[in-house]
């Protein structure tokens, strides 16, 4: 069967690199906004690498040794990975992966639903997920793993992973992005005789594009950093997951702020290196012009 | 002026426009749809929409706190109390206060910034990333870091000392803190958001650009009859996201000002997670979130309504 | 078990059923519990939920109980302490047997059996509890009933920087708890060190917490902060605690003490150097002994004409009551608290302040009293827990009136009239607590 996307719109890169057209004056100014942006980071990483009692010695009078360690030293990452946060990451980041991959599907089908599809009830139902992801997660944290206590669930990948799949702002952006594919490529489809996944799998998934990142961005951070949600469910210290972990760097009377501000690096580089290799791989499809 | 057919500048017609489709086809729409729907509906009415219930019905009640004791049917006391009680009216004020001027603002800087951002710049991607890190950090590791630089002595007040502006009481004077709090979040939210919007702006197709620089449309115009438009669906998006975003923050103000100074930063989520959790009333807490649902719901249907897609496809001018 | 043992068990617990037969519902379970630590440790799990981290040491505690009672396996749980209360209330909320014995914070022990959260103890413990420090068993009870077992206290010294304090021409306070310095005099001599380069002059190790601040007060001739039936009158704005507060707030206006700084920074800025004098507890000790900085101690300071009070108290192990390893979990809390001087306390890697004489004994030979400031340290712990200590206020509402008045502490720092926050804070209270009243 003819696939009915025109290969024009999925194979062409949008805005090939013009080198002559780089303007030096636009990229001035996003430096400066982002060197302002990313200063408190840079602190942040800065106080992740030097001898513990620097960061508050080093914080007045203020001079530049604010930013640059008198000696760099990696004993707070050492200390960190090699312990109880290492193991932590590793549950994290599996909890976290098959989160998006199962999550970003079924969000992604219930988007394509509500976009789409006709049926009575649309709104209501779209209405339904909408005020879904305006309960905050807090009010009804206790409740719920009181429920998957009595479910069985406490202590099980499962158990961390249920709650981030459901997630209704990864449904509303796509939803959103979905309600701009034009309806004619569906119709072309139909013509031909596709059934709905069929038109669902090689129009609208591909499509996509940064949509689907962005979406499985959501999933990934909402999982990623979830905190209550894990500590309620797991007791098992070998299943805890890494913010949980991490917030044992302040105890009751010890407070080892060069070790917590390395697990903030560590857990704030692994979303944002997964980021960027997204947005390379695949932020730039577009539904440009394929309508005739 | 800009020549480019208006119809096409909506983008696909939608649904609508489409011919019509048959009896048949349509029970098989409705069959897909029940298909699709099921897996993440069910995620979402299960872990979400039920516990909700679950905590309205809570909030009908009166216990002791712990909530071992069997708690009494109440109706209504719970919103009466709350009603009645001038701290409470004066944190539901606050809360509102905070996000009209919060939300659009914050919006609108993601927005310069998306704008920014897909200019034509060197290391354009690492750029992104630096504005989107800021999201990526644990929130309460940015809590802390903005802690400490906005103490008396911190950092942050040495250099407004040393671009002689003054020091600022940010988190320490009932007048800032709050203000204090609004520049945290927005620090942590807007290049997430940014990302949103760069997809929005990418997604447009080259051929309106190039149409509006062929009628010699300059910048501001195309923007504002291109760019703007077009994005009207992940502008929602985001509108909405953020919203609830600001609706339910509360970890920095537990970690920076406790609610103070003089109640100056209590928001209903902080007001309602501390009844729950910290003073372990789950009833009254439960009716505090209630309440905050309902006022959310309120913001975010106008924005639906302020950012409706009209039928016909037609703009001014 | 002994005839002798029998016998005052059982008149334990009659007086126990006569004292709580008549206590009102506030207490949870009546008439007691009805088991008794066995003689032979049974084959059990017990779960443990505390806030130390899995990298603390604690490990090394759970390891040396295993070795006492090989029969009884620990499965032990840390979350962060501020999250012990949430976990709770999902846990026992939920009518769960897990966890069996929990971390308990000693002035949360009224609200936590007001909730019906822990087993009555008094039965199976009465006698057992007897060598122990008498301020941490009153602690650890309310309305007539014990409701946990203390493992660790604590008390607050004044430590000061030594070379701060010769940069400004300062004598070295006495470490003699009957020559304390005054609070007054203090603020003078702190002054004189900002003015001599000193970042901070006066540093509370836990600002604006009632922990901390209590003496104050209470030095004054203040209340603890509450009276009346059950103690749920708020007390927070007479005289002692004006007076107090007024003080407190000057040394924030003065720039003596900083703004803005919490408990989790203070330590860490007085370890940097940054500090003159600093009110902390006696866990800063080993961090101290382990640093290059010149440090001596001196006893907590009072009010001129006023009465010497120090703060104290710290964690108990409490019961669940809806555990199915009751006998086990009692032998695991009783090894804890009370065998060879508390097998926590001792076992522990990081010195917690135990709460027997026997314990103490072993605390005091710990390497980081060896130096001579640390033997100053050794000398006024021991006279501080014994007789200058001033328990927490104990009421059902705790964890409000703690929460409230952490908040009017912190807005008189910030420059708050204290008249005034105080009275706010005192309104607040009392719609809060109307609700046990």
């Amino acid at each position: 069967m003819a696939d009915p996307v025109p290969a024009s719109v999925l194979g062409a890169p949008r805005r090939a690199p013009r080198w002559a057209r780089r303007s030096p004056l636009a990229t001035a100014i996003a430096v400066l906004v982002c060197m302002v942006f990313v200063l408190p980071v840079l602190w942040l990483l800065v106080g992740s690498l030097r001898p513990a009692d620097e960061i508050f010695s080093s914080l007045s009078p203020l001079s530049w040794r604010i930013l640059v360690p008198s000696q760099v030293t990696f004993e707070n990452f050492a200390g960190l990975l090699l312990g109880p946060f290492g193991r932590a990451l590793v549950v994290s980041l599996l909890v976290c992966l098959i989160s998006v991959a199962v999550g970003t599907v079924l969000c992604a089908l219930a988007a394509y639903a509500v976009a789409v599809l006709r049926f009575p009830g649309r709104g209501i139902v779209f209405a339904v997920i909408v005020v879904g992801f305006m309960i905050p997660f807090e009010a009804i944290a206790i409740p719920l793993s009181q429920l998957f206590t009595g479910w069985g669930l406490t202590n099980t990948i499962i158990g961390l992973v249920l709650p981030g799949i459901g997630n209704g702002l990864a449904v509303f952006n796509l939803r959103q992005h979905f309600l701009s594919i034009p309806a004619s490529y569906r119709e072309a489809a139909m013509i031909d005789g596709a059934s709905e996944p069929r038109i669902f799998g090689s129009i609208y998934w591909p499509l996509g594009g940064g949509a689907l990142v962005n979406s499985a961005l959501l999933i990934f951070l909402g999982q990623w950093g979830s905190f209550l949600w894990p500590l309620l469910v797991v007791s098992d210290r070998s299943l805890q997951v890494a913010p949980v972990a991490l917030s044992q760097a302040f105890g009751e009377h010890t407070s080892n702020f060069g070790q917590h501000f390395a697990g903030a690096v560590i857990l704030s580089l692994i979303p944002a290196v997964l980021m960027f290799i997204m947005q390379r791989s695949f932020g730039g499809l577009s539904i440009a012009s394929g309508e005739k | 002026m800009v020549q480019v057919p208006l119809t096409d500048i909506r983008g696909g017609r939608g649904p609508e426009a489409v011919p019509r489709r048959h009896r048949m086809g349509r029970k098989k729409e409705l069959f897909w749809a029940v298909v699709f729907l099921l897996p993440a509906g069910l995620a979402i009415v299960s872990m979400r929409i039920a516990p909700a219930l679950g905590a309205f019905w809570t909030s009908l009640h009166k216990g002791f706190p712990g909530g071992l004791k069997d708690p009494a049917f109440s109706g209504f006391e719970n919103y009466v109390a709350l009603f009645t009680s001038p701290a409470f009216g004066e944190t539901v004020l606050r809360t509102v206060l905070f996000n009209v001027i919060l939300n659009p603002v914050q919006i609108l800087i993601a927005l310069m910034l998306a704008v920014l951002m897909t200019r034509r710049l060197h290391l354009r991607g690492l750029w992104r990333i630096l504005l989107f890190v800021p999201a990526t950090i644990p929130i309460v590791g940015s809590s802390i870091v903005w802690g400490i630089a906005m103490r008396p002595d911190g950092p942050l007040n040495a250099i407004l000392d040393a671009l002689g502006l003054g020091r600022q009481p940010f988190l320490t004077s009932s007048t800032h803190a709050l203000a204090s709090i609004m520049l945290v979040a927005t620090w942590v939210g807007v290049g997430y958001w940014m990302l949103f919007l760069i997809s929005g702006i990418e997604a447009i197709p080259d051929e309106y650009y190039e149409a509006a620089r062929l009628d010699r449309a300059g910048p501001i115009r195309t923007f504002f009859h291109i760019t703007l438009p077009m994005l009207k669906r992940p502008l929602l998006f985001v509108l909405v996201a953020d919203t609830v975003a600001n609706f339910v923050l509360f970890v920095p103000i537990q970690m920076l000002t406790g609610g103070g100074p003089q109640n100056s930063t209590t928001m209903l989520m902080f007001d309602a997670y501390r009844t729950s959790y910290t003073y372990s009333d789950k009833n009254l807490g439960a009716a505090q979130v209630i309440v905050l649902t309902l006022i959310m719901l309120i913001f975010v249907a106008a924005q639906f309504a302020l950012l409706r897609e009209d039928e016909k496809g037609g703009r001014n001018g | 078990m002994q005839r002798r043992t029998i016998v005052s068990l059982a008149a334990a617990a009659a007086v126990t059923a006569l004292v709580t037969g008549c206590s009102s519902s506030s207490s949870s379970q009546s008439g007691g519990s009805d088991w008794k630590i066995p003689d032979k440790d049974p084959k059990a799990t017990i779960q443990v939920l505390g806030h130390q981290a899995e990298d603390s040491g604690i490990l090394d505690v759970i390891a040396a109980f295993e070795k006492a009672h090989p029969s009884i396996k620990v499965d032990y749980e840390g979350v962060p302490f501020d999250q012990l209360n949430t976990i709770l209330d999902a846990r026992i909320g939920n009518k769960d047997g897990n966890p069996d014995v929990y971390w308990a914070d000693q002035p949360r022990i009224p609200a936590l059996s007001s909730r019906g959260f822990t087993e009555p103890l008094t039965a199976p413990f009465a006698e057992a509890v007897a060598p122990l420090d008498k301020t941490t068993v009153e602690s650890s009870s309310f309305d007539g009933e014990l409701w946990a077992v203390p493992i660790a206290n604590s008390t607050q010294l004044l430590y000061y920087n030594k070379t701060l304090l010769e940069k400004a021409g300062l004598p070295f306070p006495d470490a003699d708890p009957k020559k304390r310095m005054t609070w007054e005099e203090l603020a003078a001599d702190a002054r004189k060190a900002v003015d001599a380069g000193a970042k901070y002059g006066i540093l509370f190790g836990q600002p604006n917490r009632y922990y901390q601040l209590e003496p104050l007060a209470v030095s004054l001739g203040g209340s603890v902060g509450a009276g009346g039936e059950g103690n749920l009158t708020p007390e927070i704005a007479d005289k002692g605690w004006k007076q107090a507060m007024t003080w407190y707030g000057s040394i924030f206006a003065d720039g003596l003490s900083p703004q803005g700084l919490n408990g989790e920074q203070t330590s860490n800025e007085f370890l940097a150097g940054n500090v003159a004098y600093f009110v902390q507890g006696n866990w800063l000790v080993p961090a101290l002994s382990e640093g290059t900085m010149e440090w001596g101690v001196a006893a907590h300071p009072a009010f001129d004409g006023g009465e010497d009070v120090t703060p104290t108290g710290s964690w108990s192990l409490a019961m669940s009551p809806f555990s199915d390893e009751k006998e086990a979990a009692a032998i695991f809390m009783k090894w804890m608290s009370i065998d060879g001087g508390g097998g926590y306390a001792v076992n522990l890697p990081a010195p917690e302040l135990p709460v027997s004489a026997e314990g103490k004994k072993l605390y005091f030979e710990r390497d980081i009293f060896s130096s001579p400031s640390g033997k100053d340290a050794a000398a006024i712990i021991d006279y501080e827990t014994q007789n200058t200590a001033v328990p927490r206020v104990q009421t059902v509402g705790y964890v409000e009136f703690e929460e409230i008045i952490g908040r009017a502490y912190s807005d008189i720092a910030n420059g708050a009239d204290p008249q005034t926050a105080l009275d706010s804070a005192s309104k607040e209270l009392d719609t809060a607590w109307s609700k046990y009243r």
